[in-house]
């Protein structure tokens, strides 16, 4: 079944926050699904699996501290790409300057959208490399290697770069698609935010007339 | 931008309606009606084409035979008197009969990126029967009735841009006719009009061939749609901020414009009193039932007669006139007055006024991301700025935050509940930009961080209104400010400020969350545009004035 994008990020941005992050980051999240998507990448298969990982982990076990000067780790041991990814781009003035390197971080490829926007605010390309896989981020989006959708990285370099035309850059596309398990999977971290159906929540909550027969 | 004032606001030449229409007269766009297969009992599909320069676009219809007690208004509603989606490019009988098997089950069906929108509409009761058996009787309707209700189908859920499979509207936004905001909503509702006129016509004949008559054509432009909206429209424009920011930003240049003229030749104002009478037309025939309208109504009138008394004793012709006439009426008209006003002004002035339509879309993704360079200190300064007002209320009061915002399981409905006295705390939705950024503001007091990075990664609960703060700083009309959860909030504000820039009339509210509305009363139908304006219709022609 073919969705839209605002479809998948709508359901991903819901999901997130059903899966307990903040509504800011799960906004955010929603659009990494998207951009993703739109790279004809598996962003809400590897949402789904991260999400399912992630479930009633606490957030400060999951975000990042800095260990060592341009080191970044999680407490927990995992840092979370949506979480670390929000945080990376709140820094990109910061990534146009240095190298960068995380410790275990699980679900690389949803760094992508984030660094991405990143390289866009701090105006230089980012190349960033995990298990023998690169991707450059900014105008000439193009990925290298076969470990884009691995569950997990030991480690990751993030480096500013020159913009060099991409030779192969990541097709766009305007639609998505995904399994039926992933789409029930993360339907059901959303319905987490639906309120459950009363008859109180019925007659009042909407507030419209008695009868619209007339 | 606060609510009361927002809540006051009327169509005018910035609204998506007539944008469209000026634009499919001045492009001389086509129409035709390929299909109209209905049968008797109203059941069956019809097909309505325009043709602009470059493409095509057609309304697929489907009408239905409703039983009268599945009929509601509302999202959790089932069937509907009849359901479309407007298909980019005209449909083959294969897209039609995929169409048959989604269109009508709406939210539970599935369209695909070659439909722009998904909408349904149910029969005015009252009035449909009425037509009906007059126009086979070879009888024209009541004019009173007609007048009581103005239209004989309404819309009660008009979705677009990518929504149960549609199309995004960034796969057609970079079209010229798409480039104004809704285009592809108000283009549906604007052929519905004319497949639901046609429909009461064709259920006369079907139940009196030899007797049945078609309206007469005056009467018929009296036939507006009908709109029916609930909670819905409320959380798009706050999550829409820098798409508010430039709808409101266009009306206030427009009126900037306008005030800032030195002059004004004769002709002008006399366009201006042409349009403040019909204005006044306007307002004795928009009714409602609800006691807050009512009150609204009595006052607007009263200031329609304000206006005309003093536009009769005023030389609007030197001296920065319409500046003059603006600070006259911020003493002498009520709010709902001063809306109208605003509305009237840029009438006479369209090489003013109308280009900034172009200017009425928004890239969000350019303001949204969030600056973590910034110092905290700025954060705090913006804040107290733009949430001042929310910042001097005590939020321990209960009343400051009686309202939830959520998203009932039953098919998604938006709603909004009483914190207090239901379990709903858990799933409010992030509605509330006010409270949420003086909770941000308590935090930012007392934190050591030097940056919005540094912060935020501290109290990722805050992310979303430090993002808003920073995005109403950067565009000055994004916020609403005032409390959207307030005991004594009225979403239909929200509701009206948004149905007015599609250049709905009519408000007529049904509770505090709940309204009807018309949409293009008195316009032409697409056979008509040409001969008609296609912008000078939005409101009542004077008896003998002009057509």
């Amino acid at each position: 079944m073919s969705w839209s994008l605002n479809e998948i990020e709508t359901l991903s941005r819901k999901a997130a926050r059903g899966a307990g992050l903040s509504w800011g980051l799960a906004e955010e999240a929603g659009k990494a699904a998207r951009w993703l998507t739109a790279a004809g990448l598996p962003g809400p298969q590897v949402l789904a699996d991260l999400l399912t990982r992630n479930d009633g982990a606490d957030y400060e076990t999951l975000c990042p501290m800095e260990a060592d000067e341009g080191r970044w780790v999680a407490r927990g041991g995992t840092l979370c790409p949506l979480i670390s990814g929000a945080v990376l781009c709140d820094n990109a003035q910061r990534l146009g300057t240095g190298d960068l390197t995380l410790g275990r971080t699980a679900a690389p490829m949803l760094l992508l959208p984030y660094l991405d926007a990143a390289a866009r605010q701090c105006g230089s390309s980012l190349t960033v490399r995990w298990n023998g896989t690169t991707v450059t981020l900014g105008n000439n989006a193009q990925a290298m290697g076969d470990s884009l959708d691995t569950p997990m990285a030991d480690q990751i370099t993030i480096a500013s770069s020159t913009a060099e035309k991409a030779a192969n850059p990541l097709p766009q596309h305007n639609r998505g698609d995904m399994p039926a398990n992933v789409a029930q999977c993360l339907k059901a971290f959303a319905e987490r935010t639906y309120a459950p159906e009363t008859e109180e929540s019925r007659l009042s909550g909407a507030g419209a007339g008695l009868t619209d027969n007339d | 931008m606060q609510l009361h004032r927002l809540g006051s606001f009327h169509q005018s030449r910035l609204s998506f309606m007539r944008i469209l229409l000026r634009r499919l007269e001045g492009e001389a766009w086509t129409f035709d009606r390929p299909v109209f297969d209905i049968d008797a009992c109203g059941v069956g599909r019809a097909v309505y084409s325009a043709h602009g320069p470059d493409r095509s676009y057609s309304l697929v219809a489907f009408a239905n035979d409703l039983p009268p007690e599945k009929r509601s208004d509302r999202v959790i509603a089932t069937e509907w008197d009849a359901t479309f989606t407007l298909f980019d490019g005209v449909p083959t009988t294969a897209d039609l009969d995929r169409l048959q098997d989604n269109v009508p089950k709406q939210e539970a069906g599935r369209v695909s990126e070659k439909e722009l929108s998904l909408s349904r509409a149910n029969r005015s009761v009252r009035l449909w029967e009425h037509v009906v058996e007059r126009l086979s009787q070879g009888q024209q309707p009541e004019r009173q009735k007609v007048a009581d209700v103005g239209y004989l189908m309404r819309t009660t859920a008009v979705y677009g841009s990518g929504k149960f499979g549609a199309a995004d509207r960034e796969m057609t936004a970079d079209r010229p006719e798409f480039l104004a905001p809704f285009q592809v909503e108000m283009l549906s509702v604007f052929l519905t009009r004319a497949f639901v006129m046609d429909l009461v016509e064709h259920m006369a004949k079907m139940r009196a061939p030899d007797t049945a008559v078609p309206l007469d054509p005056d009467l018929r432009r009296r036939f507006g749609i009908g709109n029916s909206t609930g909670l819905g429209m409320a959380p798009f424009l706050l999550n829409h901020p820098a798409l508010l920011n430039n709808w409101i930003g266009a009306r206030e240049e427009a009126l900037s414009r306008i005030r800032n003229l030195e002059t004004a030749h004769a002709p002008e104002v006399e366009n201006f009193r042409r349009f403040a009478l019909r204005a006044r037309l306007h307002a004795e025939e928009w009714h409602s039932e609800h006691p807050v309208q009512i009150e609204k109504l009595a006052a607007l009138r009263h200031d329609m007669a304000a206006l005309l008394a003093h536009l009769d004793s005023t030389d609007l012709t030197a001296d920065m006139p319409w500046n003059r006439l603006w600070l006259w009426a911020e003493d002498a008209l009520s709010v709902e007055g001063q809306e109208l006003l605003a509305s009237l002004l840029m009438e006479p002035y369209p090489h003013l006024v109308d280009g900034m339509a172009t200017c009425m879309a928004a890239d969000e993704p350019a303001t949204w991301r969030i600056n973590g360079a910034m110092p905290l200190d700025e954060l705090r300064a913006l804040v107290e700025d733009i949430y001042g007002w929310a910042l001097a209320i005590d939020w321990t009061v209960r009343e400051a935050q009686a309202r939830v915002w959520y998203t009932s399981e039953a098919k998604l409905e938006p709603r909004l509940g009483e914190r207090f006295e239901e379990e709903l705390d858990a799933y409010e939705q992030p509605l509330c930009p006010g409270r949420d950024a003086a909770r941000m503001y308590a935090d930012l007091q007392g934190s050591e961080e030097a940056t919005v990075a540094g912060f935020l990664m501290r109290h990722p609960e805050h992310r979303h209104v430090a993002r808003r703060a920073q995005i109403a700083g950067r565009l000055p009309y994004a916020e609403i400010r005032d409390n959207t959860i307030d005991a004594s909030v009225m979403p239909i504000d929200m509701l009206r400020l948004k149905l007015s820039f599609f250049g709905a009339c009519h408000f007529d509210p049904r509770s505090d969350r709940w309204v009807r509305i018309n949409m293009y009363q008195h316009a032409p139908f697409p056979h008509e545009l040409g001969e008609r304006s296609g912008d000078d219709w939005a409101y009542p022609f004077l008896k003998g004035g002009v057509v």
